[in-house]
């Protein structure tokens, strides 16, 4: 076994160790002992970081077995990126909580649950078999209950600590059937062994004659949507915030993420899948747009947060489903980093703010807060072409440089729309903007963007080279996200009226000029109820949980006798 | 001969209305040595009258044995009562045996995944005697708070719910695997609504004994040789799925 192996299989070897240490020396050195989990941490950190800069240097894509059948992991690219956010992220967590929970009961256990946490993340991101996936998947679920529930006085953390476990367990399901679907088909559980043989036949048909790539990519999508909070399976996302901030921390800056590295993981499986990335698109999109909904209705920060999460959970998945695999990665790792930082800092930012808020009495102050327009307007049509125009030419410039056959992928296409639209909001906005000079302020926001873009195409495409260096294989994957030409420009077409038609009545009601709006009906104030009461999905879980329970009950007197 | 002699194993791999016998016998225990023998020879009489049959199980016995899984989980739910909790899972989990016995998987690979889940409600019954000595019941929702209470003692008994539930790495997690694999798409379904189930059905169980406020009263907790007489046992049946049940796979 050559060093680069032995380095793989240290990885999670190291917290499992220090997991074992902790718990065996909480005893004789009390709140020190939270030092064993730092150093572990570090020495993890810079292992993840050696090998990722192996991979970067050219080191071959390995596979670490331990065991005969399963029991091993994978050393390529992701596994190597995702191994590095992972202990970075875990090492935060762990130097932050070594002072933020000295004043809670249960520190060493704490640490022990960090610990386990990190091993079962980092085994998850390179598992190279799908009973050790299966496995570091199932343990994830358990050890976030226990750690969102460390206050055992806390009845409040323990039941949002249920609903997460509920729901990651049945994430977990379909993920079984996956393996087992793909077991009973290929007779391995090996991951490239199976890719393989699905690469060199793709029309592989499995039960009821259906294609495997299709059974197999539907509920690998479905055990993603439980593990990202996807519509309909996020309720437990926003109301998690009753465990430690570290772990809030940890769930939203990494474990969340989780759906978007699974379907990186089976990418070889959805890129032979027909019907399933559309799915995967609209779910998506749909939990974009709902958790940003909500996450503006809500009063409750934390609340707010949460949905704000789930909305990017949502972009994530969404650019997985334009086939843009790579693009998500790099969009978890961002919002990981981003939302941690978050996290970690709220307790200081939050102290800071009693003394003095900090904000800056500017332009976008006065404007956003006093809510103070603009006094003088600028053209009309000379901000709408502006408004309009730079954004599209800032996104293609960028994105030509690196894809010259851009035209030929819908995603691409999909997401600079989505690029387009940002911009472009972000310009309307400042339009109403009180400045005393108007085109400085413009030039700044432009240049801005244009950074923006450019940097953001840069290191997506540096991703995408990365993690699917393979040309062919990264067509397969927008061939698989693609559809039906006619269909496209319509929904690209509709869309877009959408979004302007939007706007048009913003703007319009920001003026003032409600005579062309009806004022607020109850319809429209219903459906603002309907929202802040998060569309009652949470109401209609809770009483369909007492029903069962209640039939469960019921059920049990009438067969009292055993 | 057949017909009668399937009839019996159902007494024993419990499909219902026979797995009622299994549950009133061991309500009418009380001794929890006796209960803890019963629960883990009574899937292993079962499986040996099985192997003696050496007969072509029909399809229907699937079906069965699943809806009385399915059943059981689902009446585990509501369950407070500690030792006839354990009493339900066990007859879930022993009625999923004619998944794995229906595909023609070996007798001895049965007897791990009986003993598998036996283990773990052995090591539960032992924990409820215990909840009872004290409390004089073992029942959830009465006190909770046990984790400040009696910490070592809901160590083991999470663990121990976790072994229960087919949690990764315990035997019982590697048995349900190889039901599902030798299974048809439906009957897998139904056993993986039947894992989900029972699930919830611990994470009930747990949050009803071991969350809540409470004054630490270690003197009533677990010695520390028992305590490391059940991590030794709970570490060893991890070794033993690792080795035994997952080996199989």
């Amino acid at each position: 076994m050559n060093s680069i192996n032995q380095l793989v299989l240290l990885l999670p070897s190291l917290p499992l160790a220090s997991a074992l240490l902790t718990h065996l020396m909480s005893g004789s050195m009390a709140r020190r002992v939270s030092q064993i989990s730092v150093a572990g941490g570090i020495l993890s950190f810079l292992i993840a970081a050696i090998l990722l800069g192996s991979v970067l240097s050219g080191h071959d894509v390995a596979q670490v077995a331990v065991g005969d059948a399963w029991g091993s992991l994978l050393f390529d690219p992701l596994s190597a990126l995702m191994g590095l956010l992972i202990s970075g992220i875990s090492l935060l967590v762990r130097i932050y909580s070594v002072r933020y929970m000295a004043e809670e009961a249960g520190y060493g256990r704490f640490f022990v649950l960090l610990d386990l946490m990190t091993a079962a993340l980092l085994i998850m991101v390179a598992a190279g078999d799908l009973i050790t996936l299966l496995i570091s998947w199932h343990l994830i679920g358990v050890l976030l209950y226990f750690l969102l529930g460390h206050d055992t006085r806390s009845k409040t953390a323990y039941r949002y600590g249920f609903w997460t476990f509920i729901t990651y367990r049945f994430g977990d399901l379909p993920l079984v059937l996956a393996a087992a679907v793909l077991f009973h088909t290929f007779d391995s559980w090996s991951l490239p062994e199976i890719f393989s043989a699905l690469a060199a036949s793709p029309d592989t048909k499995t039960f009821f004659d259906l294609p495997v790539s299709e059974v197999v990519g539907a509920l690998i999508a479905l055990s993603a949507f439980a593990r990202s909070a996807q519509f309909l399976l996020h309720t437990w996302l926003p109301y998690t915030m009753d465990g430690p901030t570290p772990v809030s921390a940890l769930m939203h800056a990494g474990i969340v993420n989780a759906g978007g590295f699974l379907i990186n993981r089976f990418a070889p499986v959805f890129a032979y899948t027909d019907d399933v990335l559309h799915w995967v698109f609209i779910v998506g999109m749909f939990t974009a747009v709902i958790g940003s909904v909500l996450m503006l209705s809500q009063h409750d920060i934390k609340k707010s947060l949460g949905y704000s999460t789930m909305g990017q959970m949502g972009f994530m998945i969404m650019e997985c489903g334009v086939g843009a695999f790579s693009l998500a990665i790099f969009h978890l790792i961002a919002h990981g980093l981003f939302k941690g930082t978050l996290f970690l800092s709220a307790g200081g930012i939050i102290g800071e703010a009693r003394h003095e808020d900090g904000v800056p009495k500017d332009d976008l102050y006065t404007f956003i807060v006093e809510r103070r327009p603009a006094r003088a307007r600028q053209p009309w049509l000379l901000m709408a072409a502006i408004t309009l125009a730079i954004p599209v030419a800032v996104l293609l410039l960028s994105h030509l440089l690196v894809a010259p056959n851009l035209f030929q992928k819908q995603g691409a296409i999909i997401l600079l729309f989505f690029g387009w639209v940002t911009g472009a909001q972000l310009l309307f906005a400042t339009y109403n903007m009180r400045s005393e000079n108007p085109w400085r302020l413009v030039t700044l926001i432009v240049i801005s963007f244009t950074v923006v873009v450019v940097g953001y195409t840069l290191i997506s495409h540096a991703f995408d080279v990365f993690l699917y260096p393979d040309p062919e294989f990264g067509t397969l994957l927008y061939q698989a996200a693609g559809i039906d030409y006619s269909w496209f420009v319509f929904l690209v077409v509709f869309a877009s009226a959408a979004i302007v038609l939007g706007w048009l009545r913003a703007y319009y009601t920001e003026r003032g000029q409600r005579s062309r709006w009806r004022s607020p009906s109850n319809w429209w104030r219903n459906f603002y109820a309907l929202v802040w009461r998060e569309f009652h999905i949470l109401d209609i879980y809770t009483g369909l949980t007492h029903g069962v329970l209640a039939a469960s009950a019921r059920l049990n007197v009438w067969l009292r006798w055993g | 001969m057949t017909e009668p002699g399937l009839i019996a194993v159902g007494l024993f791999l419990p499909l219902f209305p026979l797995s009622i016998v299994f549950n009133a016998v061991l309500e009418r225990i009380g001794h929890p040595l006796l209960r803890s023998a019963l629960l883990l020879v009574w899937p292993q009489i079962g499986l040996l009258l099985l192997s003696s049959l050496d007969v072509q199980l029909p399809s229907w016995l699937v079906i069965w044995g699943l809806a009385t899984a399915l059943l059981y989980a689902f009446r585990l739910l509501a369950m407070r009562e500690m030792g006839r909790w354990t009493g339900f899972l066990a007859t879930s989990a022993w009625a999923l045996l004619w998944l794995p016995a229906f595909a023609g998987v070996p007798v001895p690979q049965l007897w791990a995944f009986a003993g598998g889940f036996s283990v773990p409600l052995v090591f539960m019954t032992l924990l409820a005697h215990l909840l009872q000595q004290q409390y004089g019941a073992a029942y959830t929702g009465l006190y909770g708070g046990l984790a400040l209470r009696l910490p070592r003692f809901s160590g083991v008994l999470v663990i121990s719910t976790l072994a229960a539930t087919a949690t990764p790495l315990f035997p019982t997690f590697f048995g349900m695997l190889q039901a599902l694999i030798v299974s048809q798409p439906m009957p897998a379904v139904g056993l993986t609504v039947t894992w989900l189930i029972w699930s919830w059905a611990g994470a009930r169980l747990l949050q009803g004994l071991i969350v809540g406020p409470a004054e630490p009263s270690p003197e009533h907790d677990l010695s520390l040789a028992t305590t490391w007489g059940y991590a030794l046992g709970l570490s060893l049946l991890v070794v033993a799925g690792i080795i035994l049940t997952g080996s199989q796979l």
